[in-house]
């Protein structure tokens, strides 16, 4: 009983914790307001709508909290699940409670807490005291987290895992059915089926950007541009194991590079579209090799920070007054050049939109290509084990500056892209949030997996511009996303067949699945075997 | 009969301590030879040495006749001819059993990054050529059926076998094996020693061995070398080396030594 309660108190704790946190930055107000939008409730002014939506908000935590609370006590009894929850529900309204009525009471005596916080305005604490007085707000919160935290103990053990378990099973029991039909194993091994496949996603490829308006394929464009990164620094990062968070000076390169070519306002210089695209695309490759040099000497954490350094020093001089003759300086540089066909000038965001889809096939194919082969396996030894690599006749040197300079142009071809479509460049475009963001899209879609990144960075640049209510809070969901992904799946949204092995051990009796094509077919024979009779010990592996 | 590897006068020093003392060493072409001694005897060192890891400090190391060896790195030393394992299992433990055999084949295939993008008919012949060659390769060292399993999900016997398919698929003239026999069963060290003639009478390729199993030792070693401190006090053929008394020391200590050439006086008086 002793441990229900303590763990019931550390849940409500911790969960109170975090609602603090939550209506310090204002978040409560937001999302009960799409809440109330949400179910359609009445949120004209003065109305009560909000407030519901909020005590459901509220509530719904609270029912959480509870439920953790008990779970964490192991509730074999409902006696033991109740306390649980109750200590959970009673601890977090009690601070909740404190937390508002001192907010109130402040409030009430004249005392503009929007010096210290902006959200503290008195609407905004009136509203979280559910626009009643001080007292009874107060009272409101302990009593609805109580009452919750109840609620959320007895579900708790009502459910008791067994859910989840079931969910399981079944899920599993009906993709085993669905898979081993005639029709599933025809559809997923045919060589016919396979172009009809690729064939409809080209026709849906083509379709969409048509289909779509100029706000939408702006948004996708830029979703797109940022897969394009997100490959490239998958080479680098995903599959040579070089962690590079200046991956931005690339795209920079690239963007600067049609700038200064294409621009009338700078040099004087109209170069066409398609004559600066390898030009800028060599260019950053040729930067990548010019950093690489020196720089691929070093190891992990060490490589880390020198190109994070570099990123910045790309950024910092073309801020800078030294070369605003030639870079533009803070203003960046405008009326850059758009692709035409024919003499046919692109127009829209549509258009742009078919470019890029052109520049992710391309460097999906060129991936695809370079890392089943002789080049792909060096990296790939190399991100395992350097020393080995090189040991067993791997230059590891030049395999490295080539995932450089390759990653770099595809970052080159986002840069020139970026830019021409934008009309325009300057040096906030190129800041380390763009690299950190394509990191954590290659992390968070699966590091090493071509359908993981498009996944990553629909995940992290697309979902934000469709919940824009939110978007103030998009750092924040950043990084909840990331602690509660390298929680509950640390080898990524979509990730290679490789590392989800390399996290999650196969059970003993599934066969795994195979890396390789052809091996499957292996004959059985000993052949020259010498040793094909030795019994294999199984249980020495765990001594290395 | 050529000399395959030679060392002269090779010394590597670690600040103050000298790992390896001015060491003369000659292997003969198809032979199997080994590097003994006791714990911190500069064995290790002696093949970092030879696989470029470490640069040695004084000394020449010549391979194939008069192939010098010093000044390379250690990728250009495996592209000539000489393949390593290591005492402690270092395979790339995410990559597949097949993997790991097509990255050792990576020197003896030529395809750049570009004929790789292309396809080009002559990388696809490479390909599916290493691949028919790393199959053959995990047949022959008993690992059938298992290519799709990743390295570090082996048994710990089958580590090893692989390790050496993959210093294999280099076709290497000389073979350096750290303890092949390292934490392995009578069993399976009977066959791992049967193993390595095989490598010699079959594939015809030189192998220099680390080894602290004396059977396996006396047993396959055409040619014994002795390390102690740095440096070699003893070489020749078990029988000699197991009667010198120099290695009896070094092993033992100077008076155990000294205890075991005197009759006992009991068993005289007996």
């Amino acid at each position: 009983m002793n441990t229900s309660i303590r763990k019931g108190l550390r849940s409500g704790l911790i969960f109170s914790t975090g609602i603090v946190f939550l209506v310090l930055i204002g978040f409560t107000t937001t999302i009960s307001e799409l809440i109330a939008e949400g179910i359609n409730l009445d949120t004209t002014a003065g109305s009560t709508g909000n407030v519901y939506a909020l005590s459901l908000f509220l509530g719904l935590l609270g029912l959480w909290a509870g439920a953790r609370g008990a779970e964490k006590s192991e509730p074999d009894t409902w006696s033991k699940a109740t306390v649980g929850g109750l200590a959970a529900g009673v601890a977090l309204g009690i601070v909740m409670a404190v937390f508002t009525w001192l907010l109130g009471t402040l409030s009430a005596a004249g005392v503009d807490l929007r010096k210290q916080l902006v959200q503290f305005s008195k609407a905004n604490i009136d509203f979280i005291l559910f626009q009643t007085s001080v007292v009874n707000g107060a009272l409101m919160h302990m009593a609805l987290f109580t009452l919750s935290g109840l609620a959320g103990g007895l579900i708790a053990r009502g459910l008791r895992g067994s859910w989840r378990e079931s969910l399981r099973v079944w899920w599993a029991s009906q993709r085993d059915r669905i898979s081993q039909t005639s029709a599933v194993e025809y559809l997923r091994t045919s060589t016919i089926a396979r172009y009809i496949y690729y064939g409809l996603l080209l026709v849906l490829l083509f379709l969409i950007p048509s289909r779509l308006g100029q706000y939408w394929n702006f948004t996708l464009g830029t979703v797109g541009i940022y897969v394009l990164m997100g490959l490239g620094l998958n080479i680098v990062v995903g599959l040579a194991g070089l962690l590079d968070l200046g991956y931005v000076a690339f795209f920079a390169v690239g963007a600067y590079t049609i700038g200064l070519l294409t621009s009338p306002t700078m040099h004087g210089l109209t170069w066409n579209f398609w004559l600066v695209l390898p030009v800028g695309i060599l260019m950053a490759a040729f930067t990548g090799i010019l950093l690489g040099i020196p720089v691929l000497r070093l190891r992990g954490d060490y490589l880390a920070i020198v190109t994070l350094g570099f990123g910045e020093i790309i950024r910092i001089l073309v801020k800078s007054d030294m070369l605003a003759p030639f870079a533009g300086g803070p203003q960046g540089v405008r009326d850059i050049a758009g692709p035409s066909i024919f003499g046919v000038p692109f127009s829209d965001e549509r258009d742009f939109m078919y470019l890029i889809i052109l520049g992710i096939l391309l460097v999906i194919f060129v991936t695809n290509r370079l890392q089943n082969s002789r080049i792909g396996r060096a990296w790939i030894a190399m991100r395992e084990d350097e020393t080995v690599a090189q040991a067993v006749g791997i230059n590891t040197y030049r395999a490295k500056l080539l995932a450089f300079a390759i990653g770099a142009a595809f970052a080159g071809l986002g840069g020139i892209l970026f830019a021409s479509r934008n009309q325009y460049t300057g040096p906030e475009d190129h800041n380390l949030l763009v690299s950190i963001n394509v990191l954590s899209l290659v992390i968070v879609g699966g590091m090493g997996s071509i359908p993981g990144v498009i996944a990553g960075a629909f995940v992290l640049k697309g979902l934000p511009e469709i919940l824009r209510q939110i978007s103030d809070y998009r750092i924040l969901a950043f990084g909840a996303l990331l602690v509660v992904m390298m929680i509950l799946r640390p080898e990524g949204i979509w990730p290679s067949s490789r590392r989800r092995l390399e996290f999650h051990d196969v059970p003993e009796e599934a066969p795994p699945e195979p890396v390789h094509p052809r091996s499957a077919d292996l004959p059985e024979t000993a052949g020259l075997d010498a040793t094909s009779d030795v019994p294999v010990s199984t249980d020495v592996a765990g001594e290395m | 009969m050529r000399n395959i590897l030679e060392t002269r006068n090779l010394t590597k020093r670690f600040g103050g301590l000298t790992a390896v003392d001015s060491v003369d060493l000659v292997v003969h072409e198809q032979t199997i030879a080994s590097v003994i001694g006791p714990n911190g005897a500069g064995k290790t060192t002696f093949f970092n040495c030879i696989t470029g890891f470490y640069p040695p400090e004084d000394g020449q190391i010549f391979f194939n006749g008069n192939e010098a060896l010093l000044g390379l790195s250690p990728d250009q030393i495996t592209q000539r001819g000489i393949s390593r394992t290591y005492q402690n299992i270092r395979l790339f433990a995410n990559m597949s059993a097949l993997e790991n055999i097509l990255v050792g084949r990576h020197p003896r295939m030529k395809a750049s990054w570009i004929e790789s993008l292309l396809h080009t008919s002559s990388m696809r012949k490479e390909e599916s050529e290493s691949l028919d060659e790393a199959l053959r390769l995990l047949r022959f060292v008993g690992l059938s059926g298992l290519g799709d399993q990743l390295a570090r999900n082996l048994p710990y016997g089958a580590q090893r076998r692989l390790e050496i398919a993959r210093a294999l698929a280099n076709e290497p003239k000389l073979l350096l094996l750290d303890e092949p026999t390292a934490g392995m069963n009578l069993q399976e060290t009977s066959e791992m020693m049967r193993f390595i003639r095989n490598l010699r009478d079959e594939l015809g390729i030189t192998i220099l061995l680390i080894e602290h199993d004396m059977s396996v030792v006396m047993g396959i070693s055409e040619q014994i070398s002795v390390l102690d401190y740095g440096i070699k006090i003893a070489e020749g053929t078990p029988a000699e080396i197991q009667g010198n008394t120099k290695v009896i020391e070094a092993y033992l200590g100077r008076g155990a030594a000294s205890g075991l050439n005197r009759t006992p006086p009991a068993t005289a008086a007996a």
